[in-house]
């Protein structure tokens, strides 16, 4: 074998590598991220600071700000029976004609819980609705006012004893040019301010009462104790001994109401994002359509001529060969050592070990172990003769 | 057929028009029936590909390591003008710098497209396809077709070696006597008589023939010439094996070419062989100035395969060839198995006629591997690595035995020693 210098060959792994480092990787997504945690919290401040109705709103178990257990609880103990409902069935089948209905959330029932609402025949009282038409077709909303606490200047007599009490938000008018205008409907429009009143009751076809409040804070445990917020609250829904509380819960949406979202979704979003498809699908043609096919190259094989000699190691290793891979390194060590000694190719092993001796510090008997002695018992002895076999040659070749 | 970024652009701004104004299925229908109509003019009104006539021109061979240059001409015979783009498709390691190049071609006239190449791999580079796009005058859709416009690339051997020229030509030059002293002796022959002029040595004056001219004269003598070397390279699976980054064939070929360079000069008949398992290249007969150029033209597409090299096979071709004595450079691996099962047996005939030398590619790779120590894994490749050198070495000892002369050396070494010894084989006057 030819003698070559190691150092021109690659012995470790250059910085060549195109991969980035956990830092480099870092340093590239740390804005992203950022970004990303920002719009995250964001979006929660604004949902947890703005977000809808706060919990138990209206809700007689809730002994929150905006939760109405105080009023539930007055009237319990004035005997009133106040039978919390969630869902449209159990209203229907609790509410009777001569009871008092509180709507809780009378924008979100859907036509057909309104109908079944109407048609239980008891006396109502709806929490601000948007809508009250859907509840008694004469009744209209008649746009915001202020909020604040207003005497009622009417002649219903939970207002007259109740005095002033917190009043505004929707304000509702009765529209008498409908068809019901030859008919007494008992209008009361109470607690008016610049003509528009926030608390109207009146009587519906069927013969109930309904009543539109305006203002539903009157009912909440925060506002309760204020003016004569109670006793508004307690002559409204105090008029008979059995108060059904129709609070509809999220799930409360009668099977044949439930609508999917793409019966919500616009016909031009559906079309449009049919057009969309289209485009997409024209893109993708252009993006996919080559100019020519791609050309192939026929590779060379890749047989490293080293990978004889790596697989001989190998099995050396596994099959724990020390005594193969020992006398490989001592032949290999002789055959440097005896044309530097001088020797005969074939000479004894006593020969050379004398000739050794002479030229270093070692014994004679000691060069003849390391030269020609046993095997090695482990791989440690192994890697020692190695490293004694090198230092031997040093030790020869040193003038 | 080909869309183009226009198409999905107005079937995107379609989107807008059905959402916002007529939001049904029909006028996604119609706005499809429309665009199909854009493409369906584009496309009849493009220019055509299929009668574009194409020709190539250029080089057709080049070193490994330097550009080549091919031109495609591009004719258009119709009568309309063809504006898009074409593709000059080649193999990866041919390393076409850009493929891709703008075409306008007015109707009825040419243009020319460059494509420069940089190869990466010794052999043949043949081209692709040329594939042409040709736009229709809305720019929505084009025609696109491929055209056969065959081409090849000898990628020629780099001649690394070549730096070692001078030097070793130099060496030449003083056995030649051109330069030095010349003294009679082995590997000269009788050139001419001259005059003694002085620093002449006084041995090489020849008294007979200064008797007859009354002038003092002295023989000139020059090194043997009209000598026959046959490379024989050894393409089978041994020559496969990488040595560093190519493989021993590679270097090999470097070798060989810088002999045949010097022996050229040195008035030498070179040929070449190439055989595993049959013949694969053959030089023969070629005068000095044409040899080199013969030589990497005949390397230039040669591969080692994957086969066990017939040694049997090889040394019948060898001796089926003139019967003149000849240095046989046979540059092969020196693995033990198939050299004593392979050329071992069949070597006396070979040996009797000729002188053979096994040049041989060393792996600096295995010298990295014995010197390894330290832990288990290092000294048991060391290990592997020094019974490998003693089997190449015993192996080496028994063909030595046989007359055979061996030159083993890593790849980057190898020229210029295989040059040395074949200096010093002319020098004792051994071819």
């Amino acid at each position: 074998m030819s003698a070559t210098t190691p150092a021109a060959l690659p012995t470790a792994r250059a910085a060549t590598t195109a991969d980035r480092t956990a830092a480099q990787l870092w340093r590239t997504l740390r804005m992203p991220v950022a970004v990303l945690l920002l719009v995250l919290l964001g979006g929660l401040l604004l949902a947890a600071v703005g977000g809808g109705r706060p919990d138990g709103y209206l809700d007689p178990r809730a002994p929150g700000p905006a939760g109405s257990r105080a009023v539930a609880e007055i009237l319990r103990d004035q005997g009133v029976v106040v039978d919390l409902v969630r869902t449209s069935a159990t209203m229907s089948a609790r509410a009777r004609p001569g009871d008092t209905m509180l709507v809780a959330l009378p924008d979100l029932l859907s036509d057909s819980q309104v109908r079944a609402v109407g048609d239980s025949g008891a006396d109502l009282v709806l929490a601000g609705p948007a809508a009250p038409e859907r509840f008694a077709p004469a009744l209209v909303a008649a746009g915001p006012t202020d909020s604040g606490v207003r005497a009622p200047g009417c002649p219903l007599p939970a207002a007259r004893r109740a005095g002033p009490a917190d009043a505004g938000g929707r304000s509702y008018s009765v529209d008498t040019g409908t068809q019901e205008q030859t008919r007494d409907l008992g209008v009361v429009q109470c607690y008016a301010h610049d003509g528009l009143a926030s608390l109207v009751q009146l009587r519906s076809a069927r013969g109930a009462l309904v009543t539109a409040v305006g203002n539903p804070a009157v009912l909440s445990n925060q506002r309760l104790a204020e003016e004569g917020n109670a006793a508004l609250a307690l002559g409204m829904l105090g008029r008979s001994p059995h108060l059904v509380w129709y609070l509809p819960s999220a799930d409360d949406v009668p099977a044949r109401d439930q609508r999917s979202l793409y019966d919500l979704l616009p016909d031009g979003v559906v079309w449009g994002l049919v057009q969309l498809c289209v485009a997409v699908l024209l893109l993708a043609l252009w993006r996919a359509r080559r100019l020519g096919p791609v050309v192939t190259e026929p590779l060379p094989v890749v047989v490293h001529a080293t990978e004889t000699v790596q697989g001989r190691a190998r099995l050396y290793r596994r099959s724990g060969a020390r005594d193969k891979a020992a006398a490989a390194l001592r032949a290999a060590s002789l055959q440097r050592l005896v044309p530097a000694l001088g020797l005969q190719r074939r000479s004894e092993p006593a020969t050379v070990a004398d000739a050794v001796s002479a030229r270093t510090t070692r014994t004679s008997a000691d060069v003849l172990v390391l030269l020609y002695g046993a095997a090695p018992a482990d791989d440690a002895a192994l890697v020692g003769l190695a490293d004694d076999l090198d230092e031997l040659e040093r030790e020869v070749r040193r003038p | 057929m080909a869309l183009t970024g226009r198409a999905g652009l107005l079937a995107l701004a379609g989107t807008l028009v059905v959402g916002l104004l007529l939001p049904s299925g029909w006028a996604v229908l119609g706005l499809l029936a429309a665009l199909l109509a854009l493409v369906v003019t584009d496309v009849l009104l493009a220019g055509p590909v299929r009668h574009l006539l194409l020709t190539r021109a250029g080089d057709t061979s080049v070193r490994l390591g330097e550009s080549a240059t091919v031109t495609l001409t591009v004719g258009n015979p119709a009568r309309r003008r063809v504006r898009g783009s074409l593709r000059d498709a080649w193999p990866p390691s041919a390393g076409a710098a850009a493929t891709r190049h703008p075409l306008d071609v007015p109707a009825g006239e040419w243009r020319r497209v460059q494509t420069v190449l940089r190869p990466t791999r010794r052999g043949d580079r043949p081209a692709h396809r040329v594939t042409v796009r040709s736009l229709g005058p809305l720019g929505i859709a084009a025609r696109q077709g491929s055209h056969e416009v065959p081409w090849r690339v000898r990628v020629l051997p780099p001649f690394h070696s070549r730096r070692h020229l001078p030097s070793k030509l130099a060496r030449l030059r003083q056995l030649d006597g051109r330069s030095a002293v010349m003294v009679r002796g082995q590997g000269s022959e009788f050139d001419s008589l001259r005059q003694y002029v002085g620093g002449d040595d006084v041995r090489s004056i020849d008294w007979r023939a200064t008797a007859r001219a009354a002038e003092v004269m002295v023989r000139t003598w020059r090194p043997e010439r009209d000598r026959r070397i046959l490379l024989v390279l050894d393409t089978g699976r041994t020559s496969a094996a990488r040595v560093g980054d190519a493989p021993r064939l590679d270097a090999a070929m470097d070798a060989a070419l810088l002999l045949a360079a010097l022996a050229a000069r040195a008035g030498d008949q070179v040929a070449l062989l190439a055989y595993d398992r049959r013949v694969r290249a053959r030089v023969e007969g070629e005068s000095a100035t044409t040899l080199l150029p013969a030589l990497v033209q005949a390397m230039a597409p040669l591969e080692a395969t994957l086969v066990e090299t017939d040694y049997s096979g090889m040394v019948a071709t060898i001796l089926s060839r003139a019967g003149h004595r000849s240095l046989v450079v046979l540059l092969s691996a020196l693995d033990p198995a198939p050299v004593e099962e392979g050329l071992l047996p069949v070597l006396a005939p070979l040996v009797r006629r000729h002188q053979l030398l096994l040049a041989t590619v060393g792996d600096p790779g295995v010298a990295v591997l014995a010197a390894g120590r330290g832990h288990a894994e290092a000294v048991y490749d060391a290990a592997a690595a020094a019974r490998a050198g003693l089997d190449r070495r015993r192996v080496g000892e028994r063909l030595e035995r046989h007359g055979v002369q061996i030159v083993d050396a890593p790849p980057e070494r190898l020229p210029p020693a295989l040059a040395d010894r074949y200096l010093a084989l002319k020098a004792a006057g051994r071819l």
